[in-house]
C-alpha cells in the first residue's frame, strides 16, 4: 500500500498550497489568490444585486427574484426582527450586507477550482473589525461613552465585585472580534483542506489503474469509489456549512448589537 | 504525531455536539410543534463547539 505512504507528502502540499501567495505584486501590496476571489465575490455580489432591483416587481416572478427576496426577508424576519427587536430597521442594511457578502464568498470558494475569500484570516478578521467597531459604536451612541462603558457590568452588583464583573466582561467584549473571525476562518480553511484531502486519496488510489490496466491494480482502485461518495458527502455538508457560517456570523453580529443597545442588563 | 493532538481536540467538541444533538431531538419529540426553533438553536450551538473542533484541526495542520 503505497498509497498511505504517499499521502502524507501530499497532503503536506495540499496545505502548502492553501496558505496566501500573491497572484500579483507580492503580499505587501498586490493580491493573493483569496483577494482575488474576494474581488470576484464583490463583483458578483454587485451583479446580482443590480439585476435583483431592475427585475423588481410588485408581484415577483421566476425563481431568481423570490430567491433573493427568500433570503432578504429570512435575514429581515430571522436575525433582524427576532434577535434585534425592537428599532431593528436601523440595522438591518449592515445584517443583510454582512450575510450576503459571506454567503457569497463562501460558495464562491466552494466551485472547484476556485478559493473562498472568507478562506484567509485577513478577510474575516476586517469583516469582525467592521462588526466590533459597528456595535461598540451604536453602544456609544445610545447610553454615551461613559454609559457604555458603564453598561458592561450589570447594575445591581455591590462595589467590591461589580469591579471583578466588569474586567470579566471587558475581556469578553474584547474576544468577540477575535472568536467570529477565527470560527469563519477555520470552518472554510478546514472544509477546503478535508475535501481536497479525500480528493487526493481518489487520484492516488485510482492511479496505478489508469497508467497500467491489470486485475491487481482494478482491485487496488475500489477503495477510490469509496473516498468519491465521502468526497461528494463532505461536499453537500460544506454546501451547508457555507449557509450555516453565513448565518451564524449575521446572528452574532445581531445578537451583540443588541446586547450593546439594551437598556442595562 | 499532529494526528493524536487533533484527536484529542476533538473529543470535547464530539461529546459537545452529541449533547446538542440529544437536547434537540429530546425537546423535539417531547414537544413536536418546537420543531423549527429547536433546529435553529441546535445549529447555531453545533456550530459553535464544531468550530472548537476546527480550531484543533487548522492549527495541528499548520504548526
Amino acid at each position: 500500500m503505497d498509497a498511505f505512504a504517499r499521502l502524507s507528502d501530499e497532503i503536506q502540499e495540499l496545505v502548502s498550497e492553501f496558505s496566501s501567495a500573491p497572484v500579483v505584486g507580492n503580499l505587501t501590496f498586490g493580491l493573493t489568490q483569496y483577494s482575488f476571489f474576494l474581488l470576484v465575490a464583490a463583483v458578483v455580489f454587485c451583479i446580482i444585486m443590480a439585476i435583483f432591483v431592475k427585475k423588481q416587481k410588485l408581484v415577483p416572478h421566476g425563481f431568481f427574484v423570490n430567491g433573493v427576496e427568500y433570503l432578504v426577508e429570512y435575514v429581515e424576519n430571522d436575525v433582524a426582527k427576532g434577535v434585534v427587536g425592537t428599532g431593528w430597521r436601523k440595522h438591518f442594511p449592515f445584517l443583510a450586507t454582512i450575510f450576503f457578502f459571506i454567503l457569497i464568498n463562501n460558495f464562491i470558494g466552494l466551485i472547484p477550482g476556485m478559493k473562498p475569500g472568507t478562506g484567509a484570516i485577513g478577510c474575516t478578521a476586517a469583516l469582525a473589525l467592521v462588526t466590533f467597531i459597528y456595535f461598540v459604536y451604536y453602544g456609544c451612541k445610545k447610553h454615551g461613552v461613559i454609559g457604555y462603558l458603564k453598561s458592561l457590568a450589570p447594575a445591581g452588583v455591590s462595589f467590591p465585585m461589580n469591579v471583578f464583573v466588569w474586567i470579566i466582561e471587558v475581556f469578553s467584549l474584547l474576544l468577540r472580534p477575535i472568536t467570529l473571525a477565527i470560527r469563519l476562518f477555520c470552518n472554510m480553511f478546514a472544509g477546503h483542506i478535508v475535501m481536497g484531502s479525500f480528493a487526493i486519496m481518489a487520484t492516488l488510489f485510482a492511479e496505478p489503474l489508469l497508467e497500467h490496466f491489470s486485475a491487481m491494480n482494478a482491485l487496488g482502485a475500489l477503495p477510490s469509489i469509496a473516498w468519491l461518495v465521502i468526497l461528494l458527502i463532505i461536499y453537500v455538508v460544506e454546501l451547508i456549512v457555507a449557509f450555516v457560517q453565513a448565518y451564524v456570523f449575521t446572528v452574532l453580529a445581531a445578537v451583540y448589537i443588541q446586547i450593546a443597545e439594551a437598556e442595562g442588563h | 504525531m499532529g494526528v493524536i493532538g487533533y484527536g484529542l481536540g476533538v473529543i470535547g467538541a464530539g461529546l459537545a455536539i452529541g449533547l446538542a444533538a440529544f437536547g434537540a431531538t429530546s425537546a423535539m419529540a417531547r414537544q413536536p410543534e418546537i420543531q423549527g426553533r429547536a433546529f435553529t438553536v441546535f445549529i447555531l450551538a453545533s456550530a459553535f463547539t464544531e468550530a472548537l473542533g476546527l480550531i484543533g484541526f487548522v492549527v495541528t495542520l499548520i504548526s
